[in-house]
């Protein structure tokens, strides 16, 4: 929806491990944020100060002030729990349902490939944009159910990685010479299918957490965000483009923010694909 | 007096208007100039221009260049003047009115402006047409039927006393249009080029959502009869671009793209005028931007609940937050530039203590969680937002924010527009919604609270299906007697009246009065306004570089 | 190759279908609809019978079946519907909305296109700090949101520098902002496809015998790199289609441009159901279409693949 490409996959790089050391230390600092933010920011997120809406930033307010008085850094380091939340969430549902798809279509092939690989078409004739903006529409407005509708969207990219993975890893001598031996699918599958499937599906889903922050932004933007006073970084972005004429740290710091976290889940995405070559 | 209050209250306005005059001396003084084409930066796209429908703002921002009414209501003075009326008689007890109308008149189509236009047009407002969907209009009451006497003097007939129906000639919903535009069904008038009016500009094409292009009327010879321009407009075009974007019209306007901006926040006011550009921020004389209770809602039913609500908003912190001095703290229900408005500033005082012990009085007592509670039901309230009204998310966080700091909490929601209209018409739903309506009137009033109109309250008898049982028979025949009291200064008392009645029972917490703000480029001149905000761009003019 | 193209033919038919009926059943089960949310506005005024008769003239009250029989009966036919928001057939909204849409797409891939070729070709130059930044502009590209990215291009271009107009623009000049915020988030995949194969090819053993036998590195790149590349750049169209649509959204509503995106944007707001249907439908066509012509293309273009059927989805 905002530009991130799933199917693109990974380019292998030899970039220094320096920038890995960085990506793990964004995400490091970003959950840090999302499980103590009170460790973090000594202003309260929710409740402003009447009076003192839209200051500069100063040693007082560090990202200064928003149209309500609250304290920016405050909302930004708050913000985290949502947005990693919702991505995690979207991310997961994707991850779910679309493997489990997608494992289904490749180990049992024929006619149960075709259903899914049909219905998995479906879902992505349908504009993905106009898909998750009804499916908010009917769970209500919400960061859960922003998350879900994202997610929903995902689930035919998940569907197509994980059934490619399968059909390349059924073709390996070993997998074929356990379904000869006599191994039930099921266990077939566990044991040998899913966890060498698995690496570019991760890849994929790292991938997909910085899209779906990016997603719930522009959900926000849209006007399809989580319900106020929450702070959700994609929502911050969204609501402080209306102060760029006059404040636009508003809409920067939030932005820089999730670019960080977005190339971060990039290049850890990278690494974890190019594990498996 | 109101006029008083309204120039005081535009007095940063003027006082930057003369600032950029002064800096351009002699040229300022020089005579206006014709021809040039305008840009103009709407917010929201016009959804549909059946005359009526004006209200919305976009649709009214079109509807009064195309259009012309019957009289005029003097912006600075609000007293009704002739326009396509040459003159009118009203009988003793407002059931009849009598109108002369100005000969010569055309349609940009060619057909005539006469007694049997005047009269279909105001046929279709009053009674609404079945067959073609056309609503009936709010500015009108009592309507039984017209009669043509002669091709120019044309009477109207009411059921009942009718006192507003004068002033309503002059708003931006009674706009006259061609018969052949009266013939189309109402779903077809979204169409801007299938409104006819007699207006000083005509539509000349249009991008559906996007654009709208007016051009000058040349022959066009009837404006208001007391307007300083007169003949045809200055302007040879218009062109009413959809801009959705609040920074984009604001860079849009300060980097020379577009000459006049509607719907300015308040925070970008400063930045506008220091670099020399005008703000206009004429009151809608309506309404006062409020929060009003649904007490058809067991939570707010106790009258000491909403006392304690009214007690607990703190109206001039947000407005000191929020808003400018553009945005006048409210004084009464409705704006103190209203007809028959009464300061009841006394009773609208913040009083957070006064505001715990009525709930404490009321039964609800603080819980675990800082919320209050009563019989194991919190205090919870629920409100959704109101997207046109300016910056009407913030105004709701902060008082939820307020209310907060007494144990009530309120959830402000940003819904979708069917889950909002759906909802909003169930009191147990949204026990609190904004509210506003801009009309200068006493009758705006009624229109707003009133169960057959907008019935903000949500009593029953109105288009909700959900409400169980509230109705306030005292309120309704207040409002109704104001509708149908033919002398004024009964009516205006009544108003009074109405005003404290609303206040006593906490009804409604009034905020602040709403002012439509437009921003426009220091060469604009001669910018006008109908009596409630909508933009007129009859005399305007672009002064040379 | 007949069977299979008739066997293709009928598998998109069907997907077809799902998507009209998957999108009817989504847009049925939203609370309200847009009788109600046009005509329950207060200023309209209009009493809780005209709502219901209005309701009942726009069929709204009807069965669902009958209402999805009836609509996919006028899908066949050709027959959209009526607007309700908009007051005009679907028909003609369609009709003025489409071709700037299709123009504002087709020069955003084009540019993004060329985008992703300099990016690919800057990654192998021999200067390690141009190899890095070529390759790390394709996640940068991806983590900037497409309405931000809009926004900051106006403000930069438009109104600080006064390069361009976004308002009341020239003809010439009213796509360069809107292609370039949508072709910087199209050209991430794009390119991120171009690099990896131009590495996996280099390192393919053919590449060290065509070297070995004197052939320039310009030469090996587009012997056998762009012969490579095309065929998985095409199958990633159809998902880049969704993505063009969808970033079309968000461009149209920044640049205020009309255009199918900004009629979507306009239709969910309002439940405008008849615009939605037909939009779905329309993109589904649309993406049916492009799979189908790449499944049928990549034989061609890659000849190992003509043996084996191109029913991988």
């Amino acid at each position: 929806m905002s530009g991130a490409n799933p199917v693109a996959g990974v380019v292998p790089v030899r970039l220094p491990p320096l920038g890995l050391t960085l990506a793990w230390a964004v995400v490091g600092l970003v959950l840090a944020w999302a499980v103590v933010p009170g460790l973090f920011a000594w202003q309260d997120p929710l409740q402003g100060i009447a009076g003192r809406q839209l200051e500069a930033p100063s040693l007082e307010h560090p990202l200064g002030t928003d149209g309500l008085g609250r304290d920016m850094l405050a909302r930004v380091i708050h913000g985290a729990r949502e947005s990693l939340l919702g991505a995690f969430l979207a991310v997961s549902v994707g991850l779910v349902f679309g493997t489990t798809l997608g494992l289904l279509a490749g180990a049992r092939g024929g006619i149960v490939d075709a259903a899914v690989m049909r219905l998995v078409d479906t879902l992505l004739a349908i504009p993905s944009l106009l898909l998750s903006l009804s499916v908010i529409i009917l769970l209500g407005f919400g960061s859960i159910n922003a998350a879900i509708a994202v997610g929903f969207v995902s689930v035919a990219h998940f569907a197509r990685l994980s059934r490619s993975e399968v059909l390349r890893v059924r073709r390996a001598e070993y997998v074929e010479a356990a379904f000869g031996s006599g191994g039930r699918f099921l266990a077939v599958l566990w044991r040998h299918v899913l966890p060498n499937a698995l690496t570019s599906v991760l890849a994929l889903a790292a991938l997909q957490f910085g899209s779906a922050i990016l997603a719930l932004s522009t959900l926000g933007f849209l006007g399809y965000g989580a319900p106020p006073p929450t702070p959700e970084w994609g929502l911050l972005i969204a609501e402080g483009r209306d102060f760029l004429a006059t404040a636009w740290w508003l809409t920067c710091t939030p932005g820089v923010v999730v670019l960080a976290v977005v190339l971060s889940a990039e290049r850890i995405s990278r690494s974890l694909g190019a594990r498996r070559t | 007096m109101s006029t008083t209050r309204r120039n005081l209250l535009a007095a940063p306005a003027i006082l930057s208007v003369l600032g950029a005059m002064c800096a351009r001396d002699a040229f300022a003084q020089a005579a206006p100039v014709r021809g040039g084409t305008l840009i103009y930066l709407e917010q929201q796209t016009y959804t549909n221009l059946y005359p009526p429908a004006g209200g919305f703002y976009p649709n009214g921002g079109v509807l009064n260049q195309i259009t012309d009414k019957l009289t005029y209501q003097n912006p600075q003075t609000l007293e009704i003047e002739p326009w396509i009326a040459e003159s009118w008689t009203v009988s003793a007890d407002a059931t009849e009115y009598v109108f002369r109308i100005r000969p010569g008149v055309t349609f940009s189509d060619g057909t005539p402006l006469n007694a049997e236009a005047v009269a279909r047009n105001f046929d279709t407002f009053g009674l609404g047409n079945r067959e073609l969907r056309h609503p009936v209009s709010e500015v009108i009451t009592n309507y039984l039927r017209s009669e043509v006497i002669d091709p120019l003097t044309v009477r109207f007939h009411f059921r009942a006393p009718s006192p507003g129906f004068l002033q309503g000639t002059s708003v931006i919903g009674s706009g006259l249009v061609s018969l052949r535009t009266l013939a189309l069904p109402f779903d077809q008038l979204g169409d801007a080029t299938k409104i006819i009016g007699s207006g000083p500009f005509v539509v000349a094409r249009q991008v559906l959502g996007r654009e709208l292009v007016l051009n000058a009327r040349q022959d066009y010879a009837w404006g208001p009869k007391q307007h300083p321009h007169q003949g045809r407009a200055l302007l040879d075009t218009i062109r009413i671009i959809v801009s959705g974007e609040d920074s984009v019209r604001i860079g849009a306007l300060l980097s020379g793209q577009a000459h006049v901006i509607r719907q300015i926040q308040a925070y970008d006011e400063g930045r506008v005028q220091s670099r020399g550009f005008q703000i206009f921020a004429p009151s809608t004389r309506g309404v006062n931007n409020s929060v009003v209770f649904r007490p058809d809602n067991p939570l707010v039913a106790d009258i000491r609940v909403r006392q304690a609500l009214r007690y607990a908003t703190n109206a001039q912190e947000i407005v000191d937050t929020l808003f400018s001095p553009n945005y006048p703290r409210a004084t009464s229900i409705i704006a103190s530039t209203a007809q028959g408005h009464v300061n009841l500033a006394d009773r609208l005082t913040y009083d957070p203590r006064q505001a715990v012990r009525l709930l404490e009085e009321a039964g609800w007592t603080l819980g675990p969680q800082g919320v209050r509670q009563k019989d194991g039901r919190e205090l919870v309230l629920t409100a959704y937002e109101s997207p046109p009204q300016p910056r009407n998310k913030d105004t709701l966080q902060l008082v939820a924010q307020q209310w907060a700091r007494v144990g009530v909490r309120l959830n402000v929601l940003a819904g979708d527009a069917g889950s909002r209209v759906v909802d909003s018409l169930d009191p147990a739903k949204t026990p609190v919604a904004p509210a506003m309506v801009g009309r200068a009137d006493p009758d705006v009033i009624r229109s707003q609270y009133h169960p057959l109109t907008r019935n903000a309250l949500l009593q029953t008898g109105g288009v909700s299906q959900r409400v169980q049982s509230f109705n306030d028979a005292r309120l309704n025949g207040l409002l109704d007697a104001i509708a149908s009291e033919p002398d004024r200064a009964k009516r205006l008392a009544l108003v009074g009246d109405v005003q404290r009645y609303v206040l006593d029972q906490a009804y409604v917490i009034p905020i602040f009065e709403e002012p439509q703000v437009f921003a426009a480029a220091p060469r604009l001149r001669g910018f006008g306004f109908e009596a409630v905000g909508r933009p007129s761009f009859y005399g305007a003019w672009l002064a040379a570089r | 190759m007949s069977r299979h193209l008739a066997q293709r033919l009928g598998q998109s038919l069907l997907v077809l279908l799902a998507a009209f009926t998957v999108a009817f059943a989504l847009l049925q089960a939203l609370p309200g609809d847009a009788v109600l949310i046009k005509f329950l506005d207060s200023t309209m005024g209009l009493t809780a019978d005209q709502i219901a008769e209005l309701r009942i003239a726009y069929g709204a009250d009807a069965p669902l079946w009958q209402q999805y029989l009836h609509t996919l009966g006028n899908f066949l036919s050709g027959e959209f519907g009526y607007s309700i928001r908009a007051g005009v057939p679907v028909a003609r909204l369609l009709a003025e909305n489409i071709p700037p849409t299709l123009l504002l797409a087709s020069l955003a891939f084009g540019v993004a296109s060329l985008l992703a070729i300099l990016l690919a070709v800057l990654s192998q130059l021999g200067f390690g700090w141009v190899r890095g930044f070529a390759r790390s502009m394709p996640p940068f590209f991806v983590a900037v949101p497409v309405f931000w990215l809009g926004i900051m291009l106006i403000q930069v271009f438009s109104f600080q520098l006064g390069l361009v107009s976004v308002i009341a623009p020239e003809p010439w000049e009213e796509l360069i902002l809107p292609v370039l915020t949508l072709a910087v988030p199209i050209s991430a995949p794009l390119a991120q496809v171009l690099i990896r194969n131009i590495d996996t090819v280099l390192n393919e053993p053919f590449v060290a015998v065509a070297r070995a036998k004197g052939a320039t590195h310009a030469w090996v790149l587009w012997r056998h790199v762009a012969r490579n590349a095309l065929p998985s750049t095409l199958t990633m169209a159809g998902v880049l289609f969704g993505e063009l649509l969808g970033g079309a959204v968000v461009t149209e509503t920044v640049f205020g441009l009309s255009g199918l995106g900004g009629l979507t944007q306009q239709a969910v707001a309002n439940q405008d159901v008849a615009v939605l249907q037909a939009i779905v439908v329309l993109s589904a066509v649309a993406f049916v279409a492009i799979s189908l012509a790449v499944d049928l293309l990549l034989p061609l273009l890659d000849p190992r693949l003509a043996v084996r059927p191109a029913g991988a989805a």
